[in-house]
């Protein structure tokens, strides 16, 4: 049986390495450390400190998320590309309003890119976004004055997106997704592992020889549900223990599994877990404007 | 023994009820469809952009007739493509479309390219603005191609590898989709683009 099964499962492997898409990049998306991320050190401290409570208080009153991101370089990378990545990365804004904004500057190439989340392209548009940069950012940059421009960018921004949304309640509907999909699993693993416990305690022989013929085909599939099959089996057990009355029937709730993870998707990031700044969960689909001084 | 394979097949059949896809496939099937929409409706948003620009570049530089007039044919021929969610499930309209798409994105690049000949044309304040807008849409575009290209490999993952083309196709009847090339991916990747 084994043998039948063995070559797709390397196939398996193989195609898997094929199709991944390419991950390889050159430049490394750097961690969201705050509102402000200079790693070119091109902003005073006071200023960075000043624009980051501003941005702080936008996002209680709003919801919007907008940081900041000044680079030495972009090492080659197409300026557009390398914003798109940070910013689905950082998932700036909240998971179904994607509310964040991401200007990133680059010091050597000159470049800079206002990056819009999906749910503020409407109004901060590729228009308005070239605009800023065009007559709020690149006049100071030109003269020299980094952090003046930065000041006036988002200045612009936030006075553009203010108004758009208003600050969301806190980000419960992340974990009610998450659960309900535990929860599915978890309701199908608790009714197989019923099952499972009745042959077990009572010993059915002809339920046995039936599961016997499924078991060949199920083999193939059991790794890669693995969570739903711990709960399948945790059931079981405890079911097997309980009706044969063999050691203390012990009893877990649903918030056990809450960690569960499925396999497509997972959760995002929930924000202000620790008084840091991290983003929402929110998406970016290309909007927004380039520029270059 | 008897308790113990009871237990693992009681596990084993849990397996069962994942291990066929059925879920997994349809989610990725409505994923695609999803994100072939934001293709299509990024190429729309382009071709709605194209007149305008058009009549702007023509104010300017009338006698570029050849140019002008080869935008406003690969316009036509792009539009003049009727898509609809089957064209998923037909390399040939796929390719055709993609083609289309592909001669309006070389007949857009020449237009911008003359600009660069006419300071007037290139210091217009609605010229500029149209510029801003069609290099947007040409980065949506290419982030929605992206898009399409990652759902798209994992539903034909999910497609080909055991079990679950079992379940794709004797239950649910759904075959490999056709991908934007990685050739063609690179010339879009790249806007037209202008110093000003």
């Amino acid at each position: 049986m084994s043998r039948v099964w063995r070559q797709p499962a390397r196939l398996v492997v193989f195609l898997g390495f094929l199709l991944n898409p390419l991950l390889l990049s050159a430049l490394e998306v750097p961690p969201l450390t705050g509102r402000i991320v200079d790693l070119a050190g091109a902003l005073p401290a006071h200023d960075s400190e000043q624009l980051s409570a501003r941005l702080e208080a936008h996002e209680q009153q709003t919801g919007n998320q907008v940081a900041v991101l000044i680079l030495p370089s972009l090492e080659g990378e197409p300026v557009e590309e390398y914003s798109h990545r940070v910013a689905t990365t950082w998932r700036l804004g909240r998971k179904g309003t994607d509310n964040g904004v991401l200007l990133l500057i680059a010091l050597k190439e000159r470049k800079l890119r206002i990056e819009v989340g999906y749910g503020l392209e409407g109004t901060l548009t590729d228009l308005r976004s070239a605009h800023i940069i065009r007559n709020e950012i690149v006049p100071r940059f030109k003269a020299g004055d980094i952090p003046a421009g930065v000041r006036a960018g988002t200045d612009a921004i936030v006075r553009t997106i203010e108004g758009t949304y208003q600050a969301a309640e806190s980000p419960t509907r992340d974990r009610q997704l998450l659960q309900s999909s535990a929860f599915q699993y978890v309701i199908i693993g608790i009714f197989v592992g019923f099952l499972a416990g009745l042959v077990l305690s009572q010993g059915l022989r002809r339920a046995r020889a039936l599961l016997g013929a499924v078991l060949t085909f199920m083999v193939a599939q059991a790794a890669s549900i693995l969570w739903g099959v711990a709960a399948a089996g945790l059931t079981a057990v405890l079911l097997w223990m309980a009706l044969s009355a063999k050691g203390p029937g012990r009893r877990r709730g649903f918030d056990d599994w809450t960690w569960y993870r499925s396999s497509r998707g997972g959760w995002s990031g929930g924000s202000f877990d620790h008084g840091g700044f991290s983003g929402g969960g929110g998406d970016f689909g290309g909007g927004g404007a380039s520029g270059d001084w | 023994m008897g308790r113990v394979y009871m237990i693992v097949l009681g596990v084993l059949m849990t397996g069962g009820l994942w291990g066929c896809g059925y879920n997994d496939l349809q989610g990725l099937d409505e994923d695609t469809k999803a994100a072939w929409s934001e293709v299509v409706n990024q190429y729309q948003r382009r071709a709605d952009l194209i007149p305008n620009l058009v009549a702007t570049v023509k104010g300017y530089a009338a006698h570029e007739k050849e140019t002008l007039e080869g935008v406003v044919q690969a316009r036509a021929h792009a539009t003049g493509i009727q898509v609809t969610p089957e064209m998923l499930k037909d390399p040939a309209a796929f390719e055709q479309f993609q083609k289309a798409q592909a001669g309006l994105t070389s007949a857009l690049g020449r237009l911008i390219a003359i600009a660069e000949n006419y300071p007037n044309l290139k210091a217009d304040q609605n010229f500029r603005d149209l510029q801003s807008q069609l290099e947007g849409t040409e980065n949506r575009i290419t982030v929605a191609r992206k898009r399409y290209i990652d759902r798209v490999a994992e539903y034909n993952k999910m497609v080909r590898y055991f079990p679950t083309n079992l379940t794709a196709k004797f239950i649910l009847h759904l075959d490999e989709r056709p991908n934007f090339s990685v050739a063609d991916e690179k010339a879009v990747a790249k806007p037209p683009e202008v110093k000003f």
